[in-house]
């Protein structure tokens, strides 16, 4: 058995390698929509703030398997929620992709033309167009929620970990800091990502935009449909 | 000044990124025999230096999400520490899954795990059966979602 010290550094380099291969193929896709959507602003506050959330999710989920120390159990109870999520993603891509492009007015659609200070739709207006900075931190601790293999993995070495502490508190510590660990280990290559797909230095942006658009709804449709189908 | 904190921050994450690549590679052990096999019709079966290496899941049919039970029977001599089995899928790192198992009878051990899903929704996974000293096999297997 590993000693918890050597679990933690298994972890982080884990996600340090599932990071560079794992990661990109599945979330950068999101990682690069988020930073299109700046339209050359600054990503890096942006996109620490996005896998800030997603690792206090990660922590979160944690805590919960730590302390309960039991994995399928938990993941049974959030599948449904999980599903949500991902379809709530690919919605969100396809409309940040449209937006992105000024292919749809966004205010008329949620309900901005009748109500502008409505709650849901400036809610969704600072989700899709991330204008707020801020909104990156919510963002990115629902984006923590979609399934995903290696985090599955992680949460069940954090419930494997929890079961075998002598009171539930224990666990729950030993679950956030291990998948705290994981998470850190992955921030590395969604923030090369997000800065290799930052187009803020291109003098000429408007065709490079009109093609992410374009990019961002098919990437979009294939998450909806992913998420159909699990 | 400005130059010589991003060379040494390159550096650094070069380094960083060249260990993560090491780890990964360095996480195999000895030789390695795949085998392709069904496992909800009933224990795979291969062959390690001569010894016979059998490993059986259950409950059948074999699904993710849920508890299995993992057991690997031997023939030969009793191996110098338990054997064990690191769960993944062929060309994915997934992290790392290792169900450790223990004596359950005359050479004939036995461990729980979890086989997690892929929303990618590849069905292929691979339980590579390492027993101490003597070597490893890769038992390849589809699983129900």
């Amino acid at each position: 058995m590993l000693s918890t010290e050597t679990i933690y550094f298994v972890l982080f380099t884990t996600g340090l390698t599932v990071g560079f291969g794992h990661c990109i193929g599945m979330c950068g896709p999101i990682v690069v929509s988020l930073s299109l959507s700046l339209k050359g602003r600054s990503v890096v506050v942006p996109h620490l703030l996005y896998n800030g959330g997603r690792i206090t999710t990660y922590g979160l989920l944690g805590g919960v398997m730590g302390a309960s120390g039991s994995f399928t159990r938990v993941v049974a109870s959030i599948a449904s929620l999980q599903k949500g999520v991902m379809i709530l993603t690919g919605i969100l891509i396809v409309v940040m992709g449209l937006a992105m492009a000024g292919w749809i007015p966004l205010g008329v659609i949620f309900g901005d033309y009748y109500n502008p200070q409505g709650v849901l739709s400036r809610g969704f207006l600072k989700l899709s167009e991330a204008r707020s900075t801020g909104t990156y931190y919510p963002l990115g601790m629902l984006l923590g929620l979609l399934p995903c293999g290696p985090v599955y993995t992680a949460l069940l070495a954090a419930a494997r970990a929890g079961m075998e502490t002598e009171s539930t508190l224990e666990g729950l510590l030993i679950g956030v800091g291990l998948m705290l660990s994981f998470g850190l280990g992955t921030v590395v290559a969604l923030l090369l990502i997000a800065k290799l797909a930052d187009l803020g230095w291109l003098k000429r942006r408007d065709v490079i935009y009109k093609i992410s658009s374009v990019l961002m709804v098919i990437v979009g449709v294939y998450f909806v449909i992913r998420a159909v189908r699990y | 000044m400005k130059s010589k904190v991003q060379t040494r921050l390159f550096i650094a994450l070069l380094s960083l990124i060249m260990f993560a690549i090491w780890a990964t590679i360095c996480s195999g052990q000895g030789k390695t025999v795949k085998v392709e096999c069904d496992v909800h019709a009933g224990p795979c079966r291969a062959h390690i230096s001569g010894t016979k290496v059998s490993l059986d899941i259950e409950p059948k049919p074999v699904k993710a999400m849920h508890d299995l039970t993992f057991t690997v029977t031997f023939a030969g001599e009793n191996p110098v520490a338990a054997p064990y089995i690191d769960l993944g899928m062929p060309g994915m790192n997934m992290g790392r899954n290792r169900v450790i198992l223990k004596p359950a009878g005359e050479l004939v051990y036995r461990g729980e795990g979890v086989i997690v899903r892929c929303p990618s929704g590849r069905r292929i996974w691979k339980a590579k059966v390492t027993i101490p000293d003597v070597g490893s096999v890769e038992f390849v297997f589809d699983v129900i979602y």
